[in-house]
């Protein structure tokens, strides 16, 4: 009798451990696997963003004709009306696409005229070292909101620059010739009101010459 | 029959007079417990010292009682502050937290108690804890840093970095937005990177260490505007001060002093005093019955040179 209840009792005990586990044994390979698999993964993040959402966002652009001669009348107005900011800052974004014509090339930008008869330049396509998050911030696409650590949404940042630098900006620098017409989509980050919008400095991800 | 007429007349007097003292004392107690708290990582460090007084004050100005809770960079010590604010009454938080994981059960104990908790500069990795985050833009801050360091060191040479504690959050968005500039440029070699904990005597500590190992140093990018004032200490004591650039990031009022000096070349200005204020103005908000804070609010960074620190003072913009 006394061996049925402690034969009763060790079948209730297995049978709760083999419900309820208290431990999990794993190799460490699949628990480093696992890790891995939780971290987020700017790089991929980004790939998925520049081939997905991306163009799919082409139609939130304004163009640079209509921007262009906005914040010269009245550039609070056009802030208003075609920027966006992020948190607090006083610096905004501009998303915008255009044509113009080269007018020059150097190693850092590409400066085109933008609007009919004009001879100065309008538009200046970053063509250096990127950096910062005009990029990540100037679409509106994505928010800080979304991420609970700051640190990954910065790392999205730096892999959006590093894919203009890699894929759009060469293309653009052995294409640009002075007087050929070029059509581009980017971002303008608007720190300096005084310096940032004579020329307009846009970080192009896409860009095609005539 | 007359007397028992006013025998009932004294009794709804008397009744009356408690009715009103009652009331009188119920909202005695109802003011009593507008408190807001202010839980600050360390008071160890003059910048938090101005960021938790000035939430403080203008909670204050809001009409509350706020207190200040010092966590001493202990997240045990913060989890005791919470245990006894969710005790104590307070309608809210104003919170500067010790680390970006372990201070998020603190958070969720004071939500599961309805208490809002609005981070102040330091931030916490969930985005369904506090009701809003108001964060300085560390990164777009370092960048420009990084910008400035490569410009006044040069592309060439040996730097160092310290950085501060290794679990916040803050010092990985400064160093990262720092080295996505500096590490684009292969002659500069950092030859040390050590943590100095965001405080003043560990970064002049760390400092002479680094020198002792690495004499040819041309830079030193701090995290904190605490650590390049005692790594600028370090510089003095060995004869380096004007071989070795510091930068650092604040804003603290002796930075921007040593800036204006030539001493110091740069720092990035965070405005604790404006983060401060609008934590209190969003907590007075959410008690008055507001509930739609944007999760994380940017609050930008500038930076403050030789060129342009005439603008700056006081933690803020002139």
């Amino acid at each position: 009798m006394r061996a049925v209840r402690w034969l009763i009792a060790i079948v209730v005990i297995a049978s709760v451990c083999w419900l309820f586990p208290l431990f999990h044994v794993m190799s460490l390979k699949t628990a480093t696997a696992e890790k891995v698999a939780a971290t987020f993964n700017a790089t991929q993040f980004a790939e998925m963003f520049w081939t997905n959402q991306l163009p799919t966002a082409l139609e939130k652009t304004v163009t640079a004709k209509t921007l262009l001669p906005a914040f010269q009348s009245d550039a609070a107005a056009a802030k208003k009306k075609f920027s966006r900011s992020v948190g607090l800052s006083e610096g905004y974004f501009y998303f915008l696409r255009g044509e113009g014509k080269i007018l020059s090339v150097s190693d850092d930008e590409v400066s085109l005229a933008v609007t009919e008869g004009s001879t100065n330049a309008e538009v200046s396509l970053q063509t250096g070292l990127i950096f910062g998050n005009a990029l990540r911030d100037g679409t509106g696409l994505l928010s800080a909101n979304d991420y609970p650590n700051s640190q990954d949404f910065n790392d999205i940042s730096a892999a959006l620059n590093h894919i203009v630098e890699t894929r759009t900006l060469p293309k653009l620098r052995e294409q640009a010739k002075v007087g050929a017409k070029i059509s581009f989509v980017g971002c303008a980050e608007v720190g300096d009101e005084a310096t940032d919008l004579k020329p307009l400095k846009v970080i192009p991800f896409q860009t095609k010459t005539e | 029959m007359k007397t028992n007429w006013r025998k009932t007349l004294l009794a709804a007097v008397l009744a009356t007079v408690a009715i009103l003292f009652t009331q009188n004392s119920r909202a005695q107690d109802a003011a009593a417990k507008s408190k807001i708290a202010v839980v600050i990582s360390t008071l160890n460090n003059p910048w938090f010292v101005v960021l938790g007084e000035t939430a403080k004050a203008r909670a204050i100005e809001l009409g509350y009682d706020a207190t200040i809770f010092d966590s001493q960079n202990d997240t045990a010590k913060e989890a005791s502050h919470f245990e006894n604010l969710i005790a104590g009454g307070y309608k809210a938080v104003l919170f500067n937290p010790t680390d970006a994981n372990g201070s998020i059960a603190n958070v969720l104990k004071a939500k599961a108690a309805g208490i809002p908790v609005f981070c102040i500069d330091r931030e916490i990795n969930s985005t369904n804890a506090a009701t809003a985050q108001m964060l300085s833009d560390s990164y777009s801050g370092c960048v420009k840093l990084g910008q400035l360091f490569v410009k006044s060191v040069g592309k060439e040479g040996e730097y160092a970095e310290l950085l501060g504690i290794v679990g916040d959050n803050n010092t990985w968005n400064r160093s990262k937005g720092f080295h996505s500039v500096v590490d684009r440029y292969p002659g500069l070699k950092m030859v040390a990177q050590q943590s100095g904990e965001f405080d003043r005597a560990k970064g002049l500590e760390v400092m002479e260490a680094i020198l002792q190992a690495h004499p040819n140093i041309k830079g030193v990018f701090c995290g904190n505007d605490s650590m390049a004032m005692g790594a600028y200490q370090a510089l003095v004591t060995a004869g380096k001060d004007k071989d070795v650039k510091v930068f650092g990031f604040d804003g603290a009022d002796d930075v921007v002093k040593s800036i204006a000096e030539g001493k110091i070349v740069a720092t990035g200005m965070q405005f604790p005093k404006k983060m401060a204020q609008q934590s209190a103005e969003f907590a007075d908000e959410y008690i008055k019955g507001k509930r739609d804070f944007a999760q994380k609010i940017a609050v930008p960074v500038e930076v403050v040179t030789k060129e342009n620190v005439g603008k700056y003072g006081d933690y803020g913009k002139k």
